[in-house]
């Protein structure tokens, strides 16, 4: 009798493990032919364009969405749902004129789902983070406005002319606004759809709508796995080749390479301590990400820092070849500028931060002059020691940065001690943004292709000013450039700009280190995958994967 | 019994009270905040606030959630996606969770009874000894290098199971992961089977037993191993809920979307609904598993059961 209840018991516990099982057992259709699998560092945040403001879910958003304009191999603004355009002589206003599309519900896309879209992208209740993309960065008519609660959403200064016209009015003239149509803040949603939905919207392959190249099919949220299917009635969907994409988030560098290794992936990230293992691999290749990385050091809180020779003497003693060659190893290049390198071209087409030797006199890899500097500014300062706290992420490649750097420091500028705050990135971002620092790891990523993105930063007051620095003449630089006459004269604000960026390289505002770039193994027969370092950092339109 | 049970499920409601409290106040204590992205601005952070009731005082909130849990409501997640019902995350993951570490409780309880019961009936011999050295290792090893050496092996070499989890074919890959799981609970009983047995074995009542002619598979199954079940099943109890509730590394290396590297994220970037929802159910569970045991015990030792009626 007692052996029987004692069975039961293990009977009733297995069933309970059974039952479980069959709960975590979930059935989904095997997608045949050529899709790309892709690995994906980090999961997705939302597929809510308007709410999303993380790269991955940039990517997958753009993969089932058009906006009016999408990129092109080089990040050129072309036509996507948009089939022509028209710019006012002013520059304030745009029309664009919208092509036969449809979303993946049979619905046409209108003009009224930009409309819709964007008025949620500054609404008050959305709390949308990327709102500025349309006011600060758009300069939309009474975006800002909406945005403070001054005025209502309705009075956003983009209107439905009819169903296939949209016009969009500016404050000043923006000169890379047709750049910013590409940006998933400004994709259009279904109206009908999304207040149908509600709450869910985005939240599973049934409460999101595609009108581009793919469509999602799985997907549940925080998904460690998401699969898009070519969507046929694609208005361009003859130009994609893939049969879907198949992305799997892996957070363990090891099993990512293994899964490339075993065929698994057709692409994944390399982190700086497997770079050596596949080097000489022919699909080892490294992308620009357009991150640049700097070390910002706090002039208002730290009576020795707002000494300029000190801050010279900080920035010239850092070996920055040292740093990505020795350390770093993933293709990030040694920068020397304030704006990044290959993110921003210019009128005549070429890289605005092509030369890095621009501000040598003030920013090099020069240890003999950095301990000219430094004797001067201790002298200044009557003082023959200083210790500094530099705070840094507590993620791999910051500490190990910082570890560098805090060593250079320490042998070539003789009576300096660095000591490294390690912390989470959320604390020290919030440690800075306080002024609550005295040296600062960071970085910071484009968000439009344009120097401005960097250089709009270090005006008076900005909250990523970190080190609370201010300067009338760069300031007035900033706004001609902004809102002011320069506005139409692409060449004249370019020219602005390398001004307003020398003030921020002769103060040393900041110590600039590298541009970031990703290593990544790609398999060979893929070719076709379209890197970006601003908005959309990979475009699948165009991939093709041989058999 | 009943009013055992009773009394102790009307404790565990208001332990659970506690518990969420004690998670409500730490979460204000927690360093900063879940819109903390460089690119926001003040007035952005306040609005997002505002829009979430987190600018209201901790009671009020406190009471709005107490109010909304009734409901089956969870809240939503701040960042880690945004927007989104907590219950609905959790009734995707939770289930993978659950099965892995059931999986892994049942091959750790089964593999480590086996162990341990060959090292006591052979004792002094050289399979107690291999028993014992499996279990050291077993209990030193962490779960995450056993994880990355049959990911590597039978993984990536042999290719018999997936090296990461796969929602077509979540049975075969989470092989790999149960075992690296169950590796530490595996040990874990084999010492205490071991130990217990040959305690239990060597008593009085085993040599009347065996004198009154009680012999092979009933003696030992019945007699010694029920008897040193009590202390296993007290050990066994906090490991299932901590294998239930997800590992975070083990997680993380088979890509497994479960609990466990959920509660790591939330924490990491303080969604706190996320957070509190998590550890909530953990503690629920923890209690539950302990009321559990607590009738188990009444099964499997009839002087429990007779001690509590006397009550």
């Amino acid at each position: 009798m007692r052996k029987t209840k004692a069975a039961a018991a293990l009977v009733t516990a297995s069933a309970l493990v059974l039952g479980s099982m069959s709960m975590g057992t979930a059935v989904f259709a095997e997608a045949g032919g050529s899709d790309l699998n892709i690995m994906l560092e980090t999961p997705v945040e939302s597929l809510d364009p308007q709410q999303a403001t993380d790269g991955t879910s940039f990517e997958v958003i753009a993969d089932y969405t058009d906006g009016l304009m999408q990129m092109d191999a080089d990040g050129k603004a072309v036509e996507a749902l948009a089939e022509s355009y028209e710019i006012s002589e002013d520059g304030l206003t745009y029309t664009f004129h919208l092509r036969d599309a449809s979303w993946s519900n049979g619905d046409p896309v209108t003009a009224n789902d930009f409309v819709y879209a964007w008025q949620r992208a500054v609404d008050p209740d959305i709390a949308s983070e990327y709102a500025y993309m349309l006011s600060d960065i758009g300069q939309i008519v009474n975006a800002a406005e909406i945005i403070s609660g001054e005025k209502d959403k309705s009075e956003l200064g983009v209107t439905a002319v009819d169903d296939k016209t949209l016009e969009v009015k500016l404050n000043v003239p923006v000169s890379y606004f047709l750049s910013l149509m590409y940006f998933p803040t400004y994709y259009p949603v279904n109206q009908a759809f999304v207040e149908e939905v509600g709450d869910t919207f985005g939240t599973s392959p049934e409460t999101v709508l595609s009108n581009g190249a793919f469509v999602l099919d799985t997907y549940e949220p925080a998904a460690t796995a998401i699969h898009l299917t070519k969507n046929e009635d694609y208005w361009d969907a003859e130009r994609v080749q893939l049969s879907g994409l198949n992305y799997q988030v892996i957070q363990d560098s090891q099993q990512a390479l293994m899964s490339y290794q075993s065929g698994d992936l057709d692409t994944t990230l390399v982190n700086g301590e497997q770079v050596d293992q596949v080097k000489d691999d022919p699909e080892f290749q490294t992308i620009g990400a357009g991150y640049l990385w700097y070390v910002s050091p706090n002039m208002d809180g730290v009576p020795e820092l707002a000494n300029l020779n000190i801050r010279l003497a900080m920035s010239n003693a850092i070996n920055r070849v040292s740093i990505t060659e020795d350390v770093l190893k993933d293709g990030s290049i040694p920068t020397y500028t304030a704006v990044p390198l290959q993110f921003a071209t210019g009128p005549d087409g070429s890289d605005y931060s092509a030369d890095q030797t621009k501000y040598s006199d003030v920013c090099a890899d020069d240890a003999e002059k950095a301990a000219e500097y430094w004797a001067a500014g201790l002298e200044e300062l009557g003082i023959s020691e200083l210790t500094l706290d530099m705070v840094v992420d507590a993620d791999d490649a910051p500490q190990k940065v910082a570890q560098v750097l805090k060593e250079q420091w320490e042998t070539t500028l003789p009576g300096l001690t660095v000591n490294l705050v390690i912390e989470p990135k959320k604390n020290r971002v919030e440690d800075m943004q306080n002024g609550d620092f005295q040296l600062g790891l960071t970085r910071w990523g484009p968000d439009y292709a344009d120097p401005m993105t960097y250089l709009g930063m270090w005006i008076t007051g900005n909250s990523n000013n970190y080190g609370f620095w201010s300067n009338e003449e760069y300031d007035s630089i900033i706004a001609e450039c902004t809102t002011g006459d320069l506005c139409t004269d692409a060449e004249g604000r370019w020219a602005r700009l390398y001004d307003a960026e020398k003030i921020v390289m002769d103060e040393a505002v900041i110590y600039p280190l590298y541009t970031q770039a990703n290593a990544e193994m790609l398999s060979s027969s893929v070719t076709g995958i379209e890197f970006h370092p601003v908005a959309l950092n990979r475009v699948y339109k165009n991939a093709v994967k041989a058999e | 019994m009943k009013n055992y049970v009773l009394k102790r499920l009307v404790t565990s409601v208001f332990t659970l009270l506690a518990i969420l409290l004690v998670l409500f106040v730490l979460m204000q204590l927690m360093p900063g905040s879940p819109f903390n992205d460089e690119k926001l601005n003040d007035s952005q952070r306040e609005a997002l606030y505002a829009k979430y009731g987190l600018d209201d005082p901790v009671v009020v909130q406190f009471g709005r959630y107490v109010g909304n849990m009734l409901h089956g409501d969870l809240g939503v997640s701040y960042k880690i996606s945004k927007n989104t019902p907590i219950s609905q995350m959790l009734e995707t993951r939770l289930p993978v969770s659950l099965f892995i570490g059931g999986f892994a409780v049942s091959i750790g309880a089964v593999v480590g009874l086996i162990l341990g019961l060959i090292a006591a009936l052979k004792h002094d011999t050289i399979l107690d000894s291999l028993a014992t050295i499996i279990s050291v290792i077993g209990v030193s090893v962490p779960s995450y290098v056993f994880a990355l050496a049959l990911s590597y092996s039978l993984g990536f070499k042999l290719q018999w199971f997936p090296m990461l989890y796969n929602l077509k074919d979540s049975f075969n890959s989470s092989v790999l992961p149960s075992i690296s799981l169950s590796m530490f609970t595996m040990a874990s009983i084999a010492r205490f089977t071991r130990s217990e047995m040959l305690e239990v074995l060597g008593s009085d009542y085993m040599l009347l037993a065996e004198s009154k002619g009680i012999s092979g598979f009933s003696l030992i199954f019945r007699h010694a191993l029920r008897n040193a079940l009590i202390p296993i099943v007290t050990v066994l109890a906090p490991l299932v809920v901590d294998l239930m509730t997800g590992s975070l590394v083990v997680e993380k290396i088979f890509a497994i979307p479960g609990v466990g590297s959920l509660l790591v994220n939330a924490i990491q970037s303080n969604d706190y609904n996320v957070v509190i929802s998590l550890s909530f159910i953990y503690s629920a569970l923890y209690i539950l598993i302990m009321l559990v045991v607590d009738i188990l015990y009444g099964v499997i030792d009839p002087r429990i059961r007779l001690a509590k009626k006397g009550d």
